[in-house]
């Protein structure tokens, strides 16, 4: 608890973490419509137009990889506006080597799919360093401009790091600059009570950024912003990452399969017969069908 | 009758209430747009941001469409105060609604700044040349320092040690409403609102002295616009850093030689040229008085006995504590102090009564906003702000038994109202007494009355009325 006393912040004071998908299979698939370069500049206007608007405001970037995931920037760090984004290209350019360099055979959805889970967990890590700092702390968001599709495989992860950001109120906007939504980040954003966008025309993106997501939090509670027309709740089975309607759940954990399975490969109860052969089992460790 | 004064309560007032042509001047230097920018309430700085690529008009539908009903108001400060501030221009055609219009160069400004980062007008010192520069600590430590001794010069010139550099008709100017005198043989006595300023914080003191110290420029003929462009500048400038003192025009470097002595920035003499320091107080001077990110470590226990301990060394500190209690005994790092009906009393003379308004802001020229804060809640807001970081933690922070008592030591100065009257005695009849009363009753202006003795007391204010009315009953 902080006292109302130290609380010294005005309410527009805001912590933007930004999570940029640097997965070249993406960009390249999307080349005539939004280049990298053009992509880069009208974030980074975005960006500082935010360090405009309050000369506290905070802005973090994080690339997100498709090996691995890094901070590039930190407006706390550096002190000219010039260097800012020499500094930050510089740091950009060595993290696209570096996870290119990187090898590919572990990665854990294949190369198509960008590290949004890791990205989310630094930048939750980032917050609660800030939280922690002391009682004096800007309102922190985190913004994902992503592409890639929804890598299957980091689903446990990312609804992880969705609920811990629940749990410490920090909305996730997400801007998805892809063809296809992005299930994972249409429920983060509806959990989190973050926007969620998937804008019409690419060319105008600095005005998509700069009218919905470079409102702070304070003055969403005046404004009408994008609501999504529906949220994809689909879930990934644990088995084989795959994207299912109905599945099995193990009423223990709350593990999801798509096929039934002997245990639990996840808390490793001992499950009985499947569901309609006996209902009157003591066993409780029985599954029962997902409700989609 | 309480006396309002209108105030501009911080840096961005006093701009929105520069004359169209000055404020069009202004917003040449992208510095100026850029503060004015962080200035506005965090609507409007939505609603520029989303206009900042859009040529031609809009209407006003287009920027209400997004308002939620709990936000009209918010949506209309925001939008009043762009067009105040002339960022948007409104026009309304007949039988249209109205559109706004983006001031052109503010626009264009502010896309440069986004697009390429802004630039200060003068570098900072190179690396090359070395000077020791002081760290940051040393120069908050300075401008502390700096300022806590001009507020000591200021309200009693006596107490300071060493004599500052302003010259005293500066002082003067400065001591203006903060100190009367009535003759020459006595010390000049502390005002209310003298009394108030002492209790402010920092930044509030510091844009009062400011300020005064621009409309001081005004009457000597120098053009106010110049003089808060350049402060803007300043407060743009990074702190700790130092900026060669040549950059400056001579007018410019007579202000930052003012701004030196309340510790607004540092000078410093290198081996060849000289070189300005700005201090947080300068780089603070954009923000407005909301945000007061710079508070100090607070010093003050309050005990539930009305003892009060202040961890500090401080001359400065003394003396307002002085305006309030009685300083039972000092230690080199304590002064003990007790609160009591005396040094209460004492306080309420040089404050002011309950409710009067103390503060109105200036807005669209109209007198908009009244602040009713009494004496009392001065000092408690006081002893809360400079708390000691052991007591800031609990909540009160003050004593509650503390808190009421000095609620009720006020009430009872209060206790007797004045008001201005007439008596009225030697009514010729009854009836025309009665006629009187009601009369009197009817304009809400009767105060007492007794029937047997057939006299009244009745408020000045309706004194014209009721003699007109008597005359008729004569007649």
């Amino acid at each position: 608890m902080t006292p109302v006393s130290s609380k010294l912040y005005t309410d527009d004071v805001s912590l933007l973490m930004v999570l940029i998908d640097t997965n070249p299979f993406f960009w390249n698939s999307v080349k005539s419509t939004l280049a990298f370069s053009t992509f880069l500049s009208n974030v980074l206007a975005f960006l500082n137009s935010i360090l405009l608007l309050n000369q506290l405001n905070q802005v973090v970037v994080i690339a997100t990889g498709y090996n691995s995931c890094d901070y590039i920037f930190d407006s706390s760090d550096s002190q000219s506006q010039t260097q800012r984004v020499e500094q930050m290209l510089q740091k950009l350019e060595e993290f696209v080597d570096k996870d290119e360099s990187l090898g590919r055979e572990d990665s854990v959805d294949g190369p198509g799919f960008s590290l949004l889970s890791g990205s989310l967990s630094m930048a939750l890590c980032y917050i609660q360093r800030v939280f922690r700092s002391g009682p004096l702390h800007p309102q922190p968001r985190i913004l994902c401009l992503h592409g890639s599709p929804d890598g299957p495989g980091q689903y446990v992860a990312v609804m992880n790091s969705i609920f811990s950001a629940q749990r410490s109120m920090v909305p996730i906007d997400s801007c998805v600059l892809g063809a296809q939504h992005s299930a994972f980040l249409q429920q983060a954003s509806y959990i989190t009570g973050g926007v969620y966008l998937k804008p019409q025309l690419l060319d105008g993106l600095f005005q998509y950024l700069a009218t919905v997501f470079a409102t702070d939090l304070h003055s969403r509670a005046f404004l009408q912003l994008p609501k999504p027309a529906g949220v994809d709740f689909r879930a990934s089975c644990f088995c084989h990452k795959n994207t299912i309607d109905m599945g099995y759940i193990c009423s223990v954990c709350l593990s999801i399969f798509c096929k039934h399975q002997k245990k639990c490969s996840t808390c490793g109860s001992v499950f009985g017969q499947a569901q309609t052969q006996d209902s009157s089992t003591p066993d409780r460790k029985r599954k029962t069908p997902l409700d989609a | 009758m309480p006396q309002v004064r209108i105030v501009a309560r911080n840096f961005m007032d006093m701009v929105a209430s520069l004359p169209a042509l000055k404020l069009d001047k202004l917003y040449e230097n992208s510095f100026i747009c850029e503060a004015i920018l962080r200035s506005l309430p965090s609507l409007a700085k939505k609603y520029v941001l989303q206009l900042l690529y859009i040529d031609g008009p809009v209407t006003a539908k287009w920027l209400e469409e997004w308002v939620l009903p709990d936000g009209v108001s918010k949506h209309k400060a925001a939008v009043d105060r762009l067009v105040q501030l002339r960022i948007l221009t409104e026009t309304v055609e007949r039988k249209k609604e109205a559109t706004y219009l983006f001031n052109s160069t503010f626009q264009r400004n502010l896309q440069k700044h986004i697009v390429h980062g802004g630039v200060l007008p003068r570098e900072s010192m190179p690396s090359n040349i070395t000077v020791r520069l002081p760290s940051l600590e040393e120069l908050d430590a300075y401008a502390v320092q700096q300022w806590e001794f001009f507020l000591l010069h200021l309200i009693n010139s006596a107490e300071a040690e060493k004599s500052t550099n302003i010259s005293s008709s500066m002082m003067k100017v400065f001591q203006r409403g903060l100190l009367s005198q009535r003759d020459d043989k006595e010390p000049p006595k502390l005002t209310e609102s003298g009394f108030q300023f002492l209790l402010m914080d920092t930044n509030a003191q510091l844009w009062y002295i400011v300020r005064e110290y621009i409309s001081n420029c005004e009457e000597v003929g120098v053009d106010t616009a110049d003089l808060i462009s350049f402060l803007l500048e300043l407060s743009f400038h990074v702190t700790g850093k130092a900026y060669n003192l040549n950059t400056l025009s001579d007018r410019q470097r007579s202000i930052t030689k003012d701004l030196a002595d309340l510790g607004l920035v540092k000078l410093q003499q290198g081996r060849k040229e000289s070189w300005f320091i700005p201090t947080k107080l300068a780089t603070n001077l954009s923000i407005s008085l909301a945000d007061s990110t710079s508070r100090k470590q607070g010093f003050v226990v309050v005990e539930t006995n009305f003892r009060m301990y202040a961890y500090s060394t401080s001359k400065l500190h003394c003396e307002i504590l002085r305006l309030f209690s009685r300083i039972e005994y000092q230690l080199p790092n304590l002064i003990v102090c007790a609160i009591n009906k005396e040094s209460l009393y004492k306080a309420f003379q040089n404050g002011i009564t309950a409710d009067q308004a103390s503060i109105a802001t200036l807005h669209n020229g109209k007198i908009h906003l009244f602040f009713f804060q009494t004496c009392k809640m001065q000092i408690i807001s006081f002893l809360q702000q400079n708390a000691h970081p052991r007591v800031a933690e609990r909540t009160p922070t003050v004593p509650e038994n503390v808190t009421d008592q000095m609620r009720l030591w006020e009430s009872d100065l209060n206790r007797v109202e004045m008001v201005p009257a007439h008596f009225y005695d030697e009514f010729p009849s009854k009836d025309v007494f009665e006629a009187a009363c009601d009369f009197a009753r009817e304009y809400g202006g009767l105060l007492w009355e007794n029937p047997k003795k057939m006299r009244i007391v009745v408020k000045a204010e309706i004194f014209t009325q009721m003699k007109e009315f008597l005359r008729k009953q004569k007649q």
